[in-house]
């Protein structure tokens, strides 16, 4: 699931800023942050990192099929 | 396809084989590709915005800040403006080993630097490049010291201190999409916010820095998924050339959840910045893939930097001055943690990650070797007004092969500083030039395209689709001619049909519709230079050219778009600049 | 006789304000994080939990003075209250805290992050009850002055006091539930049920206010 889930969110927007990958938003009508596009995490911990108040929890399984070179 | 638990598999989800990425993949849990285009926004009500500034500075990374930084202090207005937010996009977040040559602290010169890199990269370094490098690095370490680079893990902040106190303004969440070109120079950039309800934004500048770092495949395991060569492609399309396209980077991820970045890296990520001295090796080249494509999974345990004296016949050449003593820290066999950072300090894993499994940073290439074809030693490009800085910059500072540690980081901090004084030279003796009407509205209508296709192609599925093309072994690392014409074959039908039908249905996937196109054409251009060098080398390795070719190869693949339109290549020969300007 | 019912009291006071928000927070569907962290969200938790509690700990609660000494109660009071304010001043602190400890952005810049996002209600209101608290800290811990010196008889400083902290509670139960990392459907149901009950007795006490309770109330409402 990538980017997991948000808890105790207070909607300064930091994560959404510091995502490279534009996978958080706010959603308008609640203020808070929603994992909008989660196929598109990188799973690079940023937004966590970023977050003032630790409200993100990663996991590191991605949403969609992998491609590497072998297996 | 892969059974549980086994150490050498990828886990249950995580893994599709090429069969499958090629067809299956829209069933497997993205968006519908069957649905009709609804975009929650229309294409007609997104307003235009123009800005106008003396040197626009396109990426928001280590070399992005210098290049406003120093162009702003020689005096030009400056604009900087970024698909993410300034450091906390592209690869600079994750670097935590800046390479400083002390004079005081060196035991050798910078010309014994110079040549022990030329030594390791087997000539294909540009050594005005990594001498300048070396000459440089203290001053902007220094600099980052200054702003509290080496103070803590995150460097938003420490990049905001000078940006700030110069008052230069940022426009961020915006993906620039392309460079105008008017009257033979350059004019501008135009591009999307992503916010809000979208904005395309045209900006007028006397010069542009294209500091938009280097791009891959959006591939698993490293954190390069943000790029997509954005700069080289839409250098490219106002007839720049571009080189480096051949050579790989060899990161590997783990087989235990393979596109976690952050896991695979150890605590790389959660570490406070740091600086090194001189320390040249031959790394992260293929020699693991080779070993793989011979072997299969899983690895023999011996380091990669050593595969010839191991059992395992042929494959990339190391230099003997550069290969690992038995038993010191192999460069990315370790089965316990991740492969070393590209010139970077070594981490310390977290263990139990699994076996090595590659094509972790498909799509991109050793750092600094793929990118803007300079003309000079100041990052200026064969377009007029047009610079690059950074991994966004052909400079081949280091070479095909990673060989000096922590020179990324510096490299891209070296040169965003002088890139961002050529180009506020440049500035002072050019007008803003015109843009007609009808080209802006023309850019316009290109730019929002997808969001206004009722039906099309999904760039998640064109991605994948290249991907499943792009990133098995046999195609992208160990290369040979009939693969990669069959792999060209299917690039040019993504290329000719599916590029003009991208559809989005919002702003993001507007944003993932442009970074696909680009990737289809960083695809071409890879494997037609890959064709084209028949030797191997460095990080370029051919099972149907294995040695290297002195007589032939001593230069690099330059690729620009000819007059008809198509891709063309040329040589450049190794210690020259381009014929022309 | 009296002694059990006051033991039944306090084991079941402290079963409702001390296990059961223990027991919703280790049902909450919310990921756990570090020891430190756990603990610190406790904590947090069980002082918002005590600042309600506070209107049973008052003259407001009939049974329990009835069954207790005044002073106690009093005592009690000041005590929870004090040691409840304390943290709560503390908990945009202890939020930032365990950045100390770990990589990612540090903890004053998470704190002025935090603090100055006042596009965000939640924030605002937390704001808001942070002062208020203040104030009623302060003001309690200055009550003897500030009756004195404005005349006040105990009643009127007793309004000003209830009044405060009813807006105080609101405010802060609102700012809880906006942004808490735990206030789900089950803890927050629970905050917003102990507060309006503590609230309806005091407004019993404020608005139907009889000189001296009766003293054959009927069992412990608690
Ligand atoms: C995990 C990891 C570890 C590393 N470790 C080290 C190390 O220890 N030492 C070392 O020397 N190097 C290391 N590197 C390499 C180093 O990080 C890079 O070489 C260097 O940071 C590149 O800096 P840059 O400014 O050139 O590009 P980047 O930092 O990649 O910045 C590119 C910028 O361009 C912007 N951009 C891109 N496209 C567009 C567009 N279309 N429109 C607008 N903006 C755009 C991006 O948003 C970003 O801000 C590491 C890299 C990784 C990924
Ligand atoms: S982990 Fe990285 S890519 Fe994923 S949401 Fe967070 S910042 Fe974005
Ligand atoms: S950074 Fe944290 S608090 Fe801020 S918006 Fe994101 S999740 Fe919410």
């Amino acid at each position: 699931m990538t980017i997991k889930s948000i808890h105790g969110c207070i909607g300064c927007g930091e994560c959404v800023q510091a995502c490279p990958c534009d996978v958080i938003r706010l959603d308008p009508d609640t203020g808070k942050a929603v994992i909008a596009y989660p196929a598109d995490c990188q799973i690079c911990h940023l937004c966590r990192m970023y977050c003032p108040v630790d409200a993100i929890e990663m996991s590191p399984e991605k949403s969609i099929p992998v491609i590497v070179a072998w297996g | 396809m892969t059974s549980k638990n086994h150490p050498t598999h990828p886990n249950r989800r995580t893994f599709l084989g090429l069969a499958g990425a090629a067809t299956g993949l829209a069933a497997a849990g993205m968006r519908a590709g069957w649905a009709e285009n609804r975009p929650s926004v229309a294409a007609a009500d997104i307003v235009g915005n123009v800005h106008e500034t003396d040197v626009l500075v396109i990426g928001g990374g280590m070399a992005g800040l210098f290049a406003a930084v120093k162009a702003h202090d020689a005096g030009a207005r400056v604009l900087l403006v970024s698909k993410g937010r300034l450091g906390s996009s592209g690869l600079t977040p994750f670097a935590k080993g800046f390479f400083v040559f002390d004079p005081k602290t060196e035991k050798g010169s910078i010309d014994d630097f110079v040549a022990g890199v030329s030594r390791s990269a087997l000539g294909t370094n540009n050594p005005v490049y990594t001498r300048q490098l070396a000459e440089h690095s203290l001053a902007r370490a220094k600099e980052l010291s200054d702003w509290g680079f080496f103070d803590q893990t995150l460097c938003h902040r420490p990049f905001l201190k000078p940006i700030a106190e110069r008052g230069i303004p940022r426009l961020e969440r915006v993906m620039i999409t392309d460079l105008i070109r008017q009257d033979g120079r350059i004019a501008g950039a135009a591009g999307f916010s992503l916010d809000g309800d979208g904005a395309v934004l045209t900006l007028r500048a006397r010069a542009v820095i294209l500091c938009t770092g280097a791009g891959g495949f959006k591939p698993n395991g490293f954190p390069v998924c943000d790029l997509t060569h954005d700069g080289s492609v839409m250098a490219y399309r106002i007839g720049a050339r571009v080189t480096g396209k051949e050579w790989n980077d060899g990161h590997v991820t783990r087989s235990t959840h393979p596109a976690a970045c952050y896991d695979a890296w150890g605590d790389m990520f959660d570490r406070v910045p740091g600086t090194n001295g001189v320390e040249i090796h031959h790394d992260l080249g293929v020699d693991v893939n080779y070993v793989a494509y011979k072997t299969g999974n899983p690895l023999p345990g011996g380091p990669p930097g050593m595969v010839e004296d191991s059992a395992i016949e042929g494959g990339p050449v190391t230099p003997a001055e550069f290969r690992r003593a038995p038993g010191g820290p192999p460069p990315g066999a370790d089965n316990d943690r991740p492969p070393p950072p590209p010139g970077g300090p070594e981490g310390k894993g977290p263990g139990r990650m699994g076996v090595p499994m590659g094509g972790a940073s498909a799509g991109m290439a050793i750092h600094k070797s793929e990118g803007l074809v300079p003309i000079d030693d100041r990052g200026t490009s064969t377009v007029p007004g047009l610079f690059a800085a950074g991994d966004a910059l052909g400079s081949h500072m280091a070479g095909g092969i990673y060989t000096q540690i922590g020179s990324s980081l510096a490299g891209s901090a070296v040169q965003g500083a002088i890139s961002g004084e050529a180009a506020a030279e440049y500035a002072r003796g050019v007008d803003l030039a015109q843009l007609p009407e009808a080209r802006l509205a023309e850019i316009r209508s290109d730019i929002l395209a997808p969001l206004t296709r009722s039906a099309g192609y999904g760039p998640a599925w064109v991605t994948q689709t290249l991907q499943g093309v792009m990133i098995p072994n046999f195609v992208l690392y160990i290369k040979k001619e009939s693969m990669m014409r069959a792999a060209l074959a299917y690039v040019e039908e993504l290329r000719d049909h599916h590029i003009p039908m991208l559809r989005a249905a919002d702003l993001h996937e507007l944003r993932l519709a442009h970074e696909t196109a680009n990737m289809i054409l960083t695809a071409e251009m890879k494997l037609r230079a890959s064709l084209m060098r028949t030797e191997s080398r460095c990080s370029h390795y051919r099972l149907d050219y294995p040695e290297i070719d002195d007589r032939n190869w001593r230069a690099w693949i330059n690729i620009f778009q000819g007059q008809d339109g198509t891709m063309q290549l040329e040589k450049q020969p190794f210690d020259s600049w381009p014929a022309f300007g | 006789m009296q002694v059990s019912f006051k033991s039944i009291t306090i084991a079941a006071g402290l079963g409702l304000l001390v296990l059961m928000p223990l027991g919703l927070y280790f049902v909450a569907d919310v990921p756990r994080r570090s020891l430190l962290k756990e603990a610190l969200s406790l904590l947090t938790i069980v002082s918002f939990v005590a600042v309600i509690a506070q209107l049973f700990l008052a003259r407001s609660d009939r049974a329990v003075n009835l069954l207790f000494k005044a002073p106690t109660v009093q005592r009690i009071h000041r005590i929870v209250g004090y040691g409840a304010i304390a943290v709560l001043a503390l908990h945009p602190f202890l939020i930032v805290l365990p950045r100390y400890f770990e990589a990612g952005v540090r903890p004053l810049d998470a704190l002025v992050t935090m603090l100055t996002t006042f596009e965000s209600l939640g924030v605002v209101l937390g704001l808001i009850a942070w002062g208020l608290m203040m104030l009623l800290g302060v003001m309690a811990l200055f009550r003897m002055r500030l009756i004195r010196r404005f005349g006040l008889r105990y009643r009127g400083w007793r309004a000003v006091h209830g009044g405060l902290a009813a807006v105080f509670l609101i405010t802060a139960l609102w700012h809880a539930m906006a942004l808490g990392r735990h206030t789900g459907l089950m803890l927050g149901g629970f905050l917003i049920a102990l507060a309006a009950t503590g609230l309806g007795l005091l407004a019993r006490l404020y608005l139907l206010e009889r000189p001296r309770p009766q003293p054959n109330v009927q069992g412990a409402s608690t």
